[in-house]
C-alpha cells in the first residue's frame, strides 16, 4: 500500500519536498536552515558523510511530523533537536567510538591556541576531540542557544549534571588552549 | 556564594548572570578574572563553531561497521601470501638435480656466447649418450660432453625462436614429473623422458623455457642402447 505522505527524498529532501502552497514556507525554512543543521550534525558526528545522512533523515522526520511545529520561528531549535536525536539513534545503533592515539598525540603536539596568531585552529580541533558527553551539551548551548534547563530535558539529565558537563567541557578546552585548569572540584560528580 | 559555585556557573555558561553571581564577582578578583577568561573563550568557541569542523585531523571517528570487502581483501591477502610461499617452495631447486644442473650451466658461461659449433663436435657430444638430436646443426651453437653425476652427458646450447636454450640430456636420471625452477637468474625445467630426463634452461621467464622444453622433447630421440 502506498503511503499517502509524500515519498522520502533521496538526494536532497529540501529540493524534493512538494511545493504546495501550504508547505512552501516550511520547505523554505528547511532550505534556509539546512546548512546550519548540517554544520551542527557535522560537529556532533565529526564525519561529513554521516552528518549528511543524519540531516536527510532528520528533515524527513521533521516533514512527517511538521504539524507539531506551530510556529515557524521556532523551527531552528526544533530541527536541531531532531538532528540531535537522529544522531543519538545512530550513536546507539553503531556503538561509536574510537580514539586514535596518533590523533591524541597530534593534539598534544599542536601549537598552543594562544600562540596561533588569532586563528582558531587548535580550538576547533579541541572541540572535535571533546567526548560526546561534553561536546553535545556544549553544542546545544552555544550552537543551538538552548538553556541549561532545555538541555537537561533534551538529554534526560539533571540541571546540575548539565552544568557540570558544560563546566568540564570548557575547562578541557581551557587546558588545551594553554590556560590553567579551573578548579574541577567546582563540578560535582553527580551526573544523574 | 563561594568561589567553587561561582566558577561552576561561569564555566557552565560564561554569559550567565544573577544577582548573587554578580555580587561575588565584584568582591572576588580571582573569579572576576576567571569570568573574563571564560567569556573570551566562549566567544572563540562561537567563532570556532561558525564553520564546519576540521576534517583532515579528525581525532575521533565514528566506528563504522567493517566493510565486507575488507574481510575479503584480508582473506585474499592471506591466500595470496600462502600461494606465494607455496609457489616459492615449488619453484625452489628442491632436488639437487635441478640445483646441480643450474650450477653446471653457471660454470660454463662461455656456452651462452658461443656462436658456432661444428657437426663433428656435436657428434662427439652425442657419442655414447644414447640419444640423437633431430635439430639442424646450424642451430646448435655449443656442444660438449660434460661430466655430471658420475657420467658424461650431452650438453648443448640451441638457438630457438625464444632465444638460446641450454639443453642437458640426463640419461638414467629419472624424475617423477615435470619440475620448474629458477636459479642464478635462469629459469629451468626438467622433464621426464624415456630413459632419463631432459633439462632446459634459459634466461628469462618460465613461459619461454616451457616452450623450449616442448621443442626439445620432440627433437631428442632416445636410442635403443640408451637403456
Amino acid at each position: 500500500m502506498r503511503n499517502s505522505q509524500p515519498g522520502p527524498p533521496v538526494s536532497s529532501i529540501v529540493e524534493r519536498l512538494p511545493a504546495t502552497d501550504s508547505a512552501a514556507p516550511l520547505v523554505g525554512v528547511f532550505a534556509a536552515l539546512r546548512p546550519d543543521l548540517l554544520r551542527f550534525a557535522h560537529w556532533l558526528a565529526r564525519d561529513r558523510a554521516i552528518a549528511e545522512d543524519i540531516v536527510q533523515e532528520a528533515l524527513l522526520r521533521a516533514w512527517r511530523s511538521r504539524e507539531a511545529l506551530q510556529d515557524l520561528g521556532a523551527a531552528r531549535p526544533w530541527l536541531l533537536t531532531i538532528v540531535r536525536r537522529e544522531h543519538a539513534r545512530l550513536y546507539e545503533r553503531k556503538r561509536l567510538e574510537l580514539v586514535s592515539l596518533d590523533d591524541v598525540l597530534e593534539t598534544q603536539a599542536a601549537p598552543r591556541y594562544a600562540e596561533a596568531d588569532g586563528d582558531l585552529f587548535t580550538l576547533r580541533h579541541a572541540i572535535m576531540r571533546l567526548p560526546l558527553e561534553y561536546r553535545e551539551p556544549l553544542l546545544l548551548q552555544v550552537f543551538g542557544g538552548f538553556s541549561t534547563e532545555e538541555i537537561a530535558r533534551e538529554l534526560a539529565l539533571s540541571t546540575t549534571a548539565v552544568l557540570t558537563r558544560l563546566f568540564r567541557a570548557r575547562n578541557k578546552l581551557r587546558v588545551i588552549c594553554g590556560m590553567p585548569s579551573a578548579n574541577d572540584a567546582a563540578a560535582p560528580e553527580s551526573l544523574t | 556564594m563561594i568561589c567553587e559555585q561561582a566558577q561552576l556557573e561561569i564555566g557552565a555558561d560564561p554569559r550567565a548572570s544573577s544577582r548573587e553571581l554578580d555580587e561575588h564577582l565584584r568582591s572576588c578578583p580571582a573569579c572576576a578574572s576567571f569570568s573574563a577568561q571564560m567569556r573570551a573563550l566562549d566567544a572563540d568557541i562561537r567563532r570556532a563553531l561558525d564553520s564546519p569542523p576540521p576534517t583532515a585531523a579528525a581525532a575521533v571517528r565514528v566506528q563504522k561497521p567493517k566493510a565486507a570487502w575488507r574481510e575479503w581483501a584480508l582473506a585474499a591477502s592471506v591466500l595470496l601470501a600462502t600461494l606465494a610461499v607455496l609457489g616459492l617452495w615449488l619453484l625452489r631447486p628442491t632436488d639437487t638435480l635441478a640445483h646441480e644442473v643450474a650450477e653446471h650451466v653457471e660454470k660454463e658461461p662461455q656456452s651462452w656466447t658461443s656462436t658456432h659449433e661444428s657437426a663433428e663436435s656435436i657428434d662427439k657430444a652425442l657419442r655414447g649418450s644414447g640419444v640423437k638430436l633431430d635439430i639442424n646443426s646450424d642451430k646448435v651453437t655449443f656442444a660438449a660432453s660434460c661430466w655430471f653425476r658420475g657420467q658424461y652427458v650431452p650438453h648443448f646450447v640451441v638457438q630457438t625462436a625464444h632465444g638460446p636454450a641450454q639443453l642437458i640430456i640426463l640419461r638414467n636420471m629419472m624424475v617423477a614429473g615435470r619440475r620448474t625452477f629458477h636459479e642464478a637468474g635462469m629459469s629451468g625445467v626438467i622433464v621426464p623422458a624415456e630413459y632419463g630426463s631432459i633439462a632446459v634452461l634459459a634466461h628469462g621467464g618460465a613461459a619461454g623455457v616451457d616452450a623450449m622444453a616442448g621443442e626439445m622433447q620432440q627433437d631428442v630421440h632416445w636410442l635403443a642402447d640408451a637403456r
